[in-house]
């Protein structure tokens, strides 16, 4: 996890007040805890008095079963569940379904300094877009120096020394109908731990640079179509010199991979030389892997086809071997 | 120089021992061609190695020419003894 991602409540309560329709309880002034993590709580146990493991670094959701618990205690009761509760530092507190807050809650989170809202949104439907929230937010990040193209809908990430074409490459891929996401600087998150999605930086969007030419913005330049705001990333494409290929796998049978942020991805090394068409491979790729989602593999299918014809041949010959005619 | 050599894993030259084959004779600067059943196709091309479906118990015949020719079939021999380091 990035630790270095701060959302501080005033932050989530501003970006979030519409989508889980939020009004704050409390003093305005009383925001600026931070929210340390994505997961969430709902303290019923520890309203109740147990407080092993009692994760108050979360945000703290009240739903319908708390709220009825509190309102069954009596006033006394009720004000030491939650002096136990605030005791710990905790975020905030969100109450769901409009539920209003029980007599001395608000007066203690004051106390406390802990924010309190309240929801016009069920619980489930709350930790569901506010989980979806946190998660963007604590995502971790990666930023690469690279170039995302989307061709046929693969992500494809070209990647390679300063200087050997990938803006090119990704130029020519645009030219050919195909939609840049970013170029030179590429934001790589890892979204729910399995997909990897990536992004331009805000300022330069889908700014270029091509060699001799300058700087170019290839929305104005292609037009709209052109370009899109995110895609995942699929595949990664590593253009290298002629010269420091190293192995290169010849019949696709070995594929090797990347690792990004933890999660492996397809890696194709590609050299360039003169009058190789650097374009025409990556949509090629692209549509293979479509191919290959799809369950067919060309590799596998010409070994499986060559297989048999060996047998076929190796049982005519051992036939042969042993008939006296 | 030529060098006649027979097949022996159980699979034959499929694609992974095809690959062997291609990536040895491309380190070299010899031209080098294979032999089999009247099919003479370029030893450093996957898909004519793959072509000649060389099955367990045939035998091929490798002809190699100029740098480092000799060397060339001493390996390929090697890898051939090796059973492509099948069964």
């Amino acid at each position: 996890m990035d630790s270095s991602k701060q959302l501080s409540v005033r932050q989530f309560f501003e970006e979030e007040a519409g989508e889980l329709r939020l009004t704050l309880l409390s003093d305005p002034m009383e925001l600026g805890r931070e929210i340390p993590q994505k997961n969430l709580h709902r303290p019923g146990l520890a309203l109740a008095g147990y407080l092993e493991l009692f994760t108050h670094d979360r945000i703290q959701v009240l739903g319908n079963t708390e709220i009825s618990y509190l309102r069954s205690l009596s006033a006394d009761q009720c004000r030491l569940a939650f002096e136990r509760v605030f005791g710990l530092e905790i975020p905030c507190l969100v109450i769901t379904n409009s539920n209003e807050p029980v007599p001395p809650m608000m007066e203690l989170a004051a106390a406390a300094g802990v924010p309190v809202f309240q929801s016009e949104l069920s619980t489930t439907e709350l930790y569901h877009l506010l989980s979806d929230y946190l998660d963007d937010f604590f995502a971790p990040t990666e930023t690469r120096h690279a170039s995302l193209v989307d061709v046929y809908g693969t992500g494809l990430l070209l990647t390679g020394k300063s200087g050997i074409g990938k803006s090119e490459v990704a130029l020519d891929l645009v030219e050919r109908g195909h939609r840049l996401v970013a170029d030179d600087v590429v934001i790589v998150t890892r979204k729910a731990d399995r997909i990897l999605m990536g992004q331009g930086n805000d300022l330069l969007q889908h700014m270029m640079e091509i060699r001799g030419l300058g700087i170019l913005d290839v929305r104005q330049i292609y037009g709209i179509h052109a370009v899109r705001m995110q895609k995942r990333v699929e595949m990664i494409v590593e253009l290298c010199l002629w010269e420091e290929r190293g192995s290169i796998d010849r019949t696709g049978l070995d594929q090797e991979t990347a690792t990004i942020l933890g999660l492996e991805l397809p890696l194709i090394r590609l050299p360039i030389f003169p009058g190789k068409n650097i374009t025409v491979i990556c949509e090629t790729l692209a549509l293979n892997h479509h191919l290959k989602v799809y369950g067919y593999d060309s590799s596998q299918e010409l070994n499986r086809r060559l297989l048999k014809t060996m047998e076929d041949r190796r049982r005519l010959r051992s036939y042969l071997r042993r008939d006296p005619e | 120089m030529t060098r006649e050599l027979q097949v022996e894993n159980e699979l034959g030259i499929h694609a992974r021992p095809a690959q062997h084959i291609v990536k040895i004779a491309s380190r070299y600067k010899a031209d080098f061609f294979i032999v089999k059943d009247g099919h003479r196709i370029n030893g450093k091309s996957i898909l004519g190695v793959l072509m000649l479906a060389a099955e367990q118990g045939s035998t091929v015949l490798l002809e190699a020419d100029g740098e480092g020719a000799t060397d060339l079939l001493d390996e390929l021999e090697q890898l051939f003894q090796d059973r492509f380091y099948e069964s």
